[in-house]
């Protein structure tokens, strides 16, 4: 395997990591606990819903982790490893307060049209479905109102409305910054659902962002 | 500005084309997809304002400060991570 450690099957970015946790080092230990734990709640919110049920859910999540340490085999990274685990905890518990799961069918299903469809020409008119008016440009408003705190205020509002698929996999994709083979893996995702649900959410965040920007 | 929306020819309708660029950023269209939503891009202001605000969102949602877990839960985590080395 490319990227591996000889004997190990570790992949080899991860392989010092997991070498260090193994030998007890604390400093890694509190690397790896800040660096997956923001991605670990996301998940583990998507199940259970409640801050502090997840908070409990990602706590049990480390210490399976803790447990399962040694028969670590390397054929995913470590963080996806990691999630892995607290999907399937999470799962457990939200299947224990019969909650709805997220990733059911109804979550890819419909017709859930990125932009509202009135803002497009109709089929009798001329351009058929061309824009009636297009987009404003965001790039012609000043830098400080696009990055202020507002915006990200109004950003983290819309991400927060977001049903539980959409806004874990917006969260680990564009918070987080994972990458999507990464998020497919942990969630069980197939890329093209993977993608209905970011492209979804990405939808409801820019269509609130303009209603910020525009008034 | 005069807003000229899309021609026929270029395959897409602008109401196609907002459904189509998250595929589109993540690398995820045919060869032949790709270059006739860039001919429709290249033309059409208000697809390609839409491509910039969708990044623009995106860029935006990185600059979100992540939830993270209360330190109390870090500290007790420290422990058994230790209890674990101890016989």
């Amino acid at each position: 395997m490319i990227g591996s450690v000889e004997g190990t099957g570790v992949v080899s970015a991860d392989a010092s990591l997991v070498a260090r946790l193994r030998d007890g080092d604390e400093r890694a230990f509190d690397e790896v606990v800040s660096g997956f734990s923001p991605a670990m709640l996301a998940v583990a919110r998507g199940y259970v819903g409640a801050r502090s049920v997840a908070e409990e859910v990602v706590q049990e999540a480390w210490l399976g982790v803790l447990r399962g340490l040694d028969r670590f085999e390397g054929r995913s990274t470590l963080r996806t490893w990691v999630l892995r685990i607290v999907a399937n905890i999470a799962r457990d518990r939200a299947v224990r307060e019969a909650r709805s799961l997220p990733f059911s069918p109804s979550d890819f299903e419909g017709n859930d049209p990125a932009v509202d469809v009135r803002r497009f020409r109709l089929q009798t008119e001329p351009y058929p479905g061309g824009w009636r008016s297009f987009p404003s440009d965001w790039r012609l408003l000043p830098e400080t109102q696009v990055a202020g705190r507002e915006t990200l205020d109004a950003v983290r509002e819309a991400i927060a409305a977001l049903p539980d698929a959409q806004r874990m996999v917006v969260t680990l994709r564009d918070v987080l910054g994972c990458p999507a083979e990464e998020v497919c893996e942990a969630l069980d995702l197939t890329p093209g659902n993977q993608r209905v649900l970011l492209h979804r959410a990405r939808a409801r965040v820019r269509a609130h962002l303009e209603r910020h920007f525009d008034g | 500005m005069v807003e000229r929306p899309q021609e026929p020819a270029s395959g897409y309708t602008c109401r196609e084309v907002v459904e189509l660029v998250t595929e589109y950023l993540d690398g995820a269209m045919t060869p032949g997809e790709r270059a006739a939503l860039e001919v429709h891009l290249n033309y059409c202001d208000g697809c390609a304002t839409f491509l910039e605000q969708i990044r623009t969102s995106a860029s935006l949602a990185g600059g979100v400060a992540p939830e993270q877990i209360p330190e109390d839960v870090t500290e007790a985590l420290r422990a058994a991570f230790r209890a674990r080395r101890e016989p």
